[in-house]
């Protein structure tokens, strides 16, 4: 029962935890709890965890809100960072593929992507840069004993990442293009272990970052400028998922074989399951971000007010 | 507490109403309450439903923890929890009447 109140957040465990754990106990009897009653424990714990957060509820102040909804937009964009990675390696040379004579939309769509996805990458920095007085007051208060592990992980999982390039780039210059793209199931393998080993270095930076941030003092002009990016990122965001789904569709009429990884003028399905995986991962973190966004425009006359 | 001020309550069997429901007849841990909601309500609230309600109704300040001598806490309601409980059982009368006039029932007959 002990192993369900870990679902909770530590200062609700603090307050509550015993007693529930009487409950429990008093409830289920001799027997062990019912798969039923644990996952409701696990919803009610999760859903504390949010309240606790700020993500949900009116219980914590605008500004606690609002710095909710901004890290969740954060979190929302290390996933389409790595969607964002997957279309890049997906879409490699699709130029080439198109029929001589223009093709303007899948251009012009990809170059959407790009672009949006630059601005993303530059809004996300500067809302890192803007936390920096509040990071170094945080260090300089004890907050480090906080991080530490985390930022250890990080380093950690970063050295290996960055270690583990070398090899691969190796490897992969002694490998045809056919060989690189799917041909060569053992580097095949390994490419998607790296690649998991990257998604893990950016999930770990982020829960890092997140980590920190929860127990920064921002002042309100910071948390203004925080939520200004996050609402904005969020449309980046937005505009990067619609072109991508153009690019699709523009593909799709223009070159489906392409999408398919077949010879030129064949297979005219547009189905490809690393798109469908990298569209669906896109769509779910817009819809999470629009969540977040909403928690900060909720906020903002608080915010303004406070 | 002032009429229109937020508390939470929602439903007849919105676990803060029965939990309020179940106090303003005395003060009660976790499991009496669960008990007793399901005996007058035939709703059964586990213990995360349940502990989730508590979490809101103290935080609005509807019930406090009472002293208690081992594990399991005993809860009171307050005077702005009775006052709340007091409000929703007026409306939901109100509600009740409406109901009933429209369907030609007077509440002997609604047994």
């Amino acid at each position: 029962m002990a192993s369900l109140l870990r679902w909770y957040p530590p200062a609700w465990r603090e307050r509550y935890g015993d007693e529930f754990t009487v409950l429990m106990e008093d409830q289920a009897g001799d027997r062990r709890p019912t798969f039923r009653v644990k996952l409701s424990v696990i919803g009610a714990g999760l859903r504390e965890r949010g309240h606790a957060s700020g993500l949900i509820g009116l219980q914590r102040s605008p500004g606690e809100r609002a710095r909710a909804g901004s890290l969740l937009v954060l979190c929302t964009w290390t996933a389409f960072v790595l969607a964002g990675a997957s279309f890049s390696k997906l879409s490699e040379h699709f130029a080439q593929a198109l029929p001589a004579g223009g093709q303007p939309i899948p251009r012009g769509a990809f170059d959407v992507v790009v672009g949006f996805g630059v601005l993303g990458v530059v809004l996300v920095a500067l809302g890192a840069v803007a936390a920096v007085p509040a990071f170094v007051r945080f260090v300089g208060g004890g907050g480090w004993s906080f991080i530490r592990g985390h930022v250890l992980r990080a380093v950690i999982l970063t050295a290996v990442t960055t270690g583990a390039v070398i090899p691969l780039g190796v490897w992969a210059h002694h490998l045809n293009a056919f060989q690189r793209n799917g041909g060569d199931g053992l580097y095949s393998a390994a490419f998607v272990g790296w690649a998991v080993l990257v998604a893990g270095t950016l999930a770990q930076w982020t829960v890092t970052g997140v980590v920190a941030a929860r127990r920064m003092a921002f002042t309100r002009r910071v948390l203004h400028v925080e939520a200004t990016l996050a609402v904005v990122v969020m449309v980046a965001m937005v505009v990067i998922t619609a072109a991508t789904a153009l690019w699709w569709g523009a593909m799709a009429n223009d070159a489906p074989w392409f999408l398919r990884g077949t010879a030129t003028g064949t297979d005219p399905s547009p189905f490809n399951l690393q798109l469908v995986m990298t569209m669906t991962l896109m769509l779910t973190a817009v819809l999470v971000a629009a969540y977040g966004v909403v928690r900060v425009v909720g906020s903002w006359s608080g915010l303004t007010t406070a | 507490m002032a009429k229109g001020e937020p508390t939470g309550l929602r439903r007849p069997n919105d676990p803060p109403v029965l939990i309020l429901t179940s106090l303003a007849a005395g003060p009660k841990h976790g499991h009496a309450l669960a008990k007793d909601i399901e005996e007058f309500a035939g709703v059964s609230l586990g213990p995360g439903t349940l502990y989730g309600a508590i979490t809101r109704l103290e935080e609005r300040g509807l019930i406090e923890p009472l002293q208690s001598d081992d594990r399991r806490r005993p809860y009171g309601i307050t005077a702005a929890g009775s006052a709340a409980l007091a409000r929703v059982v007026t409306d939901m009368r109100q509600l009740a009447d409406v109901g009933a006039a429209r369907l030609g029932l007077t509440w002997g007959t609604l047994a």
